[in-house]
């Protein structure tokens, strides 16, 4: 695997996520700030920080975005969501635009 | 979704004109009417699949409302957040008076409940608690009273309120928010308790655009109050008897009116001269008013008018030559009136009409050729009338036209041909007894057609072969006697069939429950006076969108679809025979 085709996000607690470009891209926000030229330090580092993401909060996203490239291409299980996270994750969620 | 604002009026709005009733999501009344109209979310689109993947967040929601006692309260997330998790609960019918707690002070914009059960004056607390940020709540169908109206009053950012049949709901009540001077939309239809006295409340409102009386019977001399509201643009008085030409007179100022309705009102043409001056008028309904052609001079000089309904106004052809002065029309709805051919000529010339309707007036076949130039018809209404064959000729060039009723006239097999070119045909009423396989034979080119109505004709089963060109089908009905099971196998293929009318043919037999129970998209089915039985039933199973299902005078009870419905059709609601 390239490196230019992977992306790490670094949650609140200083964990690194290394996950594919195209999972990632699955949030509209991930996805603006990798495309959008010039204006983002993440763009040239393929790398971004979210110190409001906790660790936890963050590794549920990442499985969403490989979740979702599943569900792309056919394979339509549920995705579980654990009813303690549910809060938290929706935040998120709304913050990435996922 | 995410962040996306949540102010959604104006599109409800817009979509309440275009599709009356389908935003009336929990219906209470027991009318059959709503199939038709308001098909509310379907079981299958609430389950993921169906291509499109859902979004973490919708995810999430749906998350929250499963687990919705978990939630003390959303007062700490954003509004807008909250507001689609308000939504959802509304929508997937979880929200109750224990759930709404959480929702205490959450700054929600808008509080859409119509319909809703169980809501009470003891909502009331919570819905105001959302203060200055709440703009729209819609209560209508609800228990809530007079009292529960007060809460409201320091919501003064509110610009829509829907109390729509809250019968507890009086003078007393108005006055209680006639403070809410930014309210731009106000509706209390089917009010028996609305007074002139509390009217005078109405005066203060005076940013309403849009004031909704419909069916109110104790508003006369009320509109006095209206006087002043310069900004109003639509005014339902639909089915208000009380309302006389004296209550005319005070909207002959509201200059921005665009939209007034006053059907079966005693308002008369006295009446009608009050409204000269509404230059921006463009819809006027007038349907079972006692007006007469000497209306017609006021009419001519709303320019901007486009729909003018005068259904039912008992109108005869004295001083129908006027008609030739409404060149702007869209919309005229001439139905049930006296009028004959000879107020065809006058219409030949509003060559802007995209619909007509000339049910039961008595229109012959040679006059049409009047109607040849109106070449943006869409919508053509001939029911009942003496229209025959040779009439139809006079149609065939009409090349825009979507949707045409012949039902009730002379039309016979031999003139249908005329109609074989008009390929953007979407709804045909062929209710003609005379109409038989021979007719359905000319018609095969008009493979859009989503509705057919052959009730009354005479179809056969070797008719049924030509059914199979009308593959995009939404509703069929086939009433005549002729069809047997052979015949319905030509039917079971017409897979967007959402209601299927086959009654009257007494030659079913369960046989042809079994043929169409792949049809899984019916809503609507009618298998009347036939030979099915109890035992025929099991086949409907699949049917699980079904919402209506008919079978009087056949071998089956009430009982028998009730167990029906527990075990396999959750989303049936209506169904004949009933429980007695």
């Amino acid at each position: 695997m390239k490196k230019e085709d992977m992306v790490k996000l670094i949650s609140a607690e200083g964990f690194e996520f290394v996950i594919d470009k195209d999972a990632a891209m699955v949030s509209q926000t991930i996805y603006n700030m990798l495309t959008s030229p010039g204006s983002f330090a993440e763009t040239q580092h393929g790398e971004v920080t979210f110190p409001e993401i906790s660790t936890t909060i963050l590794e549920k996203i990442c499985k969403y975005f490989y979740w979702h490239l599943q569900f792309a291409s056919g394979k339509e299980t549920e995705f579980p969501i654990e009813p303690e996270l549910t809060l938290e994750l929706m935040m998120a969620a709304n913050y990435l635009h996922t | 979704m995410g962040g996306a604002c949540s102010r959604k009026s104006d599109q409800r709005d817009n979509e309440e004109i275009l599709h009356r009733g389908v935003s009336r999501k929990y219906c209470k009344s027991g009318s059959s009417k709503w199939l038709a109209t308001s098909f509310s979310r379907p079981a299958i689109d609430i389950q993921l699949g169906r291509g499109n993947c859902p979004p973490l967040m919708d995810l999430c929601i749906r998350k929250i409302c499963e687990d919705i006692d978990r939630y003390n309260t959303f007062s700490k997330i954003p509004r807008d957040i909250s507001q689609q998790i308000f939504n959802e609960l509304v929508y997937s019918q979880r929200l109750t008076d224990v759930s709404l707690k959480a929702f205490r002070d959450c700054a929600i914009q808008d509080l859409y409940l119509g319909e809703y059960p169980g809501v009470n004056d003891s909502w009331m607390d919570v819905i105001s608690s959302q203060g200055p940020s709440l703009l729209s709540v819609d209560l209508s169908g609800s228990e809530v009273t007079d009292t529960g109206l007060l809460h409201l009053k320091d919501c003064t950012n509110l610009l829509a309120l829907n109390f729509d049949y809250c019968d507890q709901i009086s003078d007393r009540g108005l006055e209680l928010i006639s403070g809410l001077s930014n309210l731009t939309s106000l509706s209390f239809r089917r009010n028996n308790a609305i007074t002139a006295k509390g009217m005078s409340a109405f005066a203060n409102l005076v940013n309403l655009v849009k004031l909704d009386l419909e069916r109110c019977p104790e508003i006369h001399g009320g509109l006095i109050n209206l006087k002043g509201l310069s900004k109003l643009e639509s005014l339902n008085l639909k089915c208000c008897n009380c309302i006389t030409n004296d209550d005319m007179k005070p909207l002959s100022g509201l200059t921005n009116l665009k939209a007034l309705q006053i059907s079966c009102s005693k308002v008369t043409d006295v009446g009608i001269t009050f409204l000269k001056g509404l230059h921006k008028l463009s819809l006027l309904n007038l349907e079972g008013c006692p007006v007469t052609a000497a209306c017609f001079d006021s009419l001519s000089a709303l320019a901007a008018l486009l729909y003018l309904n005068l259904n039912r106004c008992n109108l005869t052809d004295d001083g129908c030559e006027n008609f030739s002065r409404f060149r702007n029309l869209k919309v005229l709805n001439l139905g049930f009136n006296e009028i004959t051919d000879a107020c065809l000529v006058h219409l030949k010339g509003l060559t802007n009409l995209e619909s007509l309707n000339l049910d039961s007036c008595r229109i012959g076949d040679e006059r049409l050729v009047n109607l040849t130039g109106l070449r943006h018809l869409k919508c053509l209404e001939l029911s009942d009338t003496e229209v025959g064959s040779s009439g139809l000729r006079h149609l065939s060039g009409l090349a825009n036209l979507e949707s045409l009723n012949l039902s009730f006239t002379a039309v016979d097999d031999g003139g249908l041909r005329k109609l074989s070119g008009l390929s953007s045909l979407k709804s045909l009423n062929l209710d003609v007894r005379q109409i038989s396989d021979v007719g359905l034979a000319a018609l095969t080119s008009l493979t859009g057609l989503t509705h057919l109505d052959l009730f009354g004709a005479r179809i056969t089963d070797v008719g049924t072969n030509h059914l199979r060109n009308f593959k995009n089908l939404r509703s069929l009905e086939i009433c005549g006697g002729g069809l047997t099971d052979t015949g319905v196998k030509n039917i079971k293929n017409l897979s967007y069939l959402r209601l299927l009318n086959l009654s009257q043919n007494s030659n079913l037999t369960d046989k042809t429950l079994e043929l169409i129970s792949g049809l899984t998209e019916l809503v609507s089915l009618n298998v009347s006076n036939s030979r099915i039985t109890s035992a025929g039933l099991r086949h409907l199973k699949t049917l699980k969108n079904m919402k209506s299902l008919t079978l009087e005078g056949c071998k089956v009870t009430a009982s028998d679809i009730k167990r029906l419905q527990s075990t396999d059709l959750p989303n049936l609601a209506f169904w004949m025979p009933q429980l007695k």
